[in-house]
């Protein structure tokens, strides 16, 4: 994949630089918004990585100047400030996610692949289906190997959650956010315990378990490789 | 807010400046009528004094004769209107006089005794009042003179009548101007207040109207805008303080952080204690990093700085969906975590910035509740407050631990061992506060019972 990242920092950029090529993408790095705007207009990335406070011209400058030109690349917000209303201005200038430093190379990962899949091949899906595990958005019935599941409401959301994004890694922040929109991390062991739960439901008692914990990082729903 | 015009101050002022007017006017008129009253006695008083004098003058020089016959003159076409003569002798007989019977029941005690008299003028009958005196001659003859104080009755009267109309007018027109301008007051005092309760409720740039009269209530209104630009300024400047903050430290623990991530991520791998020490400092930036935003939160919360665009949050939604997420918690470690709530519990808020205070109430119950207790979250609503009840029956915190708890930093009873960053009630406190709201602590008699009033 092809990134642009926008970042005066230069330390943490190079690490940012060296990080994403070590996981295998091709990365162009910004120094100001400025030459930022000018290389998210130039070029064709799959993906724009910017600081939301930048020389010359600020990180919602550059969304906005990529925006009116009609690019519709994705676009992830780093930022120092992390208030909730920070957030929001972030999101509603056309960010499509947000990352408040300092955060886990792990999360910042995770986060670009989401944007990277954010548009599934079918978004209206009655059904989803991942190996044995059958998910009738319709019903809300699910069935692994045939065999109905006894989930409860949540455990369906989560589910849910997981299946749309099948063989992509989820952080614990993007499930907090995505299933129960909290922007905030609670203390405890929270996402832990429902994905415990839900394995408990879903991969009890086959011999070829479907969610995985990625050390970490967070979880992933697919076959076992 | 809506003024109660009946517990004004102007209301007050004018109900006492009505009275004084009424009391101002009573007097005044009261007094002008005892005073011309006397004034028209003493008139009349004086003319019979003098008639007494010079009957008794007469009578020393004639005897009875020549007192009967002034008498008679003086009746006749000479004598002034409305007088009352009569010579009697002590047995009360009269002797001569226009008047035919001795109107009192014997001699009479005042010195001015007033009587009734009938007379007979053409076509009616009427009754007359008459003040008069009687003076005891030497040979013990009466002597009576007396005038007809009818007239003066009537203007008396009219006096009086107009004298009660005048109190009662000048009341009624007192209240009415007293109400006018309480109303009038009470309408720019209320604006006032008005518009700073929508200050306060988070509309910054409002200002007080200042109606350009440059009266005392457009000098208030000017000087209190002064004083809100100012705190709108300092609020900004706190609020760019704290960004820069934010970031100031936020950019090196990310560099930090990421050096670290590198670390960990280097290939070929950091032996395993380097890599389990790296590992072990990477949390330790997390944990720094966490408490860093909370006071950073904290902070925002209590510079006074109003809440940005809040929204309409159904509060008992809210605690339902937080309660459902930590559910499975609770089940881990044997606790019962119920939510009871009313419906329409909804406040104008930040979403986000509530449940984080439901979490932090809720994670601190599941703390330090021991195994097999119980954790109830209740959202009602009381008159214009919601309430949001927290209780566990777990150790609880001492009566007088409660205001401390609340601090910064404070660990107290069973969190002083504990690793938490001691800032959660902190936080829950200043997210009441920043919704207008209040956190109370409280014994559940066991256990504690936290409370968050919030206004509708």
């Amino acid at each position: 994949m092809h990134a642009l990242l926008i970042e005066d920092d230069s330390e943490a950029a190079r690490f940012l630089v060296k990080g994403l090529r070590e996981s295998g993408h091709t990365v162009e790095h910004a120094a100001d918004g400025r030459v930022g705007l000018a290389q998210a207009v130039s070029g064709p990335f799959d993906i724009v990585i910017t600081d939301r406070m930048l020389p010359h011209l600020d990180g919602l400058a550059v969304i906005e100047g990529m925006r009116a030109k009609g690019i519709a690349t994705p676009v992830l917000v780093l930022s120092a400030l992390g208030s909730v209303d920070d957030r929001i201005k972030g999101l509603k200038a056309g960010g499509d996610d947000y990352l408040t430093k300092p955060f886990a190379f792990a999360e910042l990962l995770a986060r670009i692949e989401a944007l990277l899949r954010r548009h599934p091949s079918a978004p209206h899906a009655t059904r989803l289906k991942v190996e044995d595990l059958e998910f009738d958005l319709l019903t809300r019935r699910v069935t692994r190997a045939g065999q109905e599941l006894q989930l409860t409401a949540r455990e369906l959301k989560l589910l849910e959650y997981l299946m749309r994004r099948a063989g992509q890694v989820v952080t614990r922040t993007m499930l907090l956010e995505g299933v129960w929109d909290l922007h905030f991390d609670p203390q405890s062991n929270l996402i832990d315990v429902h994905i415990s739960r839900l394995r408990q439901a879903v991969d009890r008692g086959t011999d070829h378990p479907l969610i995985h914990t990625v050390r970490g990082t967070g979880y992933v729903l697919r076959r076992e490789s | 807010m809506r003024l109660d015009l009946f517990n004004t101050t102007a209301f007050r002022l004018s109900v006492g400046y009505t009275l004084l007017v009424t009391l101002a006017v009573g007097v005044t008129l009261g007094s002008a009528y005892f005073l011309t009253e006397s004034l028209i006695t003493d008139e009349v008083d004086l003319i019979i004094d003098t008639e007494l004098n010079s009957l008794e003058e007469k009578y020393a020089r004639s005897g009875v004769p020549g007192v009967t016959d002034e008498i008679n003159l003086r009746i006749d076409s000479w004598g002034r209107i409305g007088a009352v003569y009569m010579l009697a002798d002590p047995s009360f007989e009269r002797i001569a006089g226009n008047v035919t019977d001795w109107p009192f029941d014997g001699m009479p005690s005042e010195r001015w005794p007033e009587f009734e008299i009938g007379t007979i003028e053409p076509g009616r009958r009427s009754v007359h009042p008459v003040r008069a005196a009687v003076r005891t001659l030497p040979d013990g003859d009466l002597l009576l003179v007396g005038t007809d104080i009818s007239q003066g009755r009537r203007f008396a009267d009219k006096f009086r009548f107009a004298t009660l109309w005048g109190i009662g007018l000048s009341t009624l027109v007192a209240a009415l101007a007293g109400f006018w301008f309480s109303y009038r007051l009470a309408r720019r005092v209320g604006e006032v207040a008005n518009t700073c309760q929508r200050i306060m409720a988070g509309d910054a740039g409002r200002r007080l109207p200042v109606a350009g009269t440059r009266d005392e209530f457009d000098s208030l209104a000017v000087s209190v805008n002064r004083v809100l630009d100012r705190l709108e300024e300092q609020a900004g400047t706190l609020r760019a303080t704290f960004d820069s903050a934010a970031h100031d430290l936020r950019a090196p623990l990310h560099r930090l952080r990421t050096r670290m991530d590198a670390l960990l991520m280097r290939s070929p791998p950091l032996e395993p204690p380097v890599y389990e020490s790296v590992d072990a400092a990477l949390r330790e930036v997390d944990h720094v990093q966490r408490t860093l935003a909370t006071l950073l939160q904290i902070a925002l919360a209590e510079s006074g700085a109003p809440l940005s665009a809040p929204a309409a949050v159904d509060l008992g939604e809210l605690a339902e969906e937080l309660v459902d997420l930590f559910e499975p918690v609770a089940g881990a470690k044997g606790l019962a975590l119920e939510c009871h709530r009313e419906a329409g519990a909804i406040v104008q808020g930040n979403r986000q910035l509530l449940a984080q205070l439901l979490t932090n109430l809720i994670e601190n119950a599941l703390k330090y509740v021991p195994r097999g207790g119980r954790v109830e979250v209740s959202v009602r609503r009381a008159g214009a407050q919601v309430q949001l009840i927290v209780s566990d029956n777990g150790p609880g915190i001492a009566a007088d631990d409660r205001a401390r708890a609340v601090q910064p930093f404070v660990r107290v009873g069973a969190a002083a061992k504990d690793e938490g960053s001691g800032l959660g009630l902190s936080l829950v406190a200043a997210i009441a506060r920043l919704h207008r709201g209040s956190l109370q602590l409280a014994s559940n008699d066991p256990g504690l019972k936290v409370t968050v009033q919030l206004p509708l």
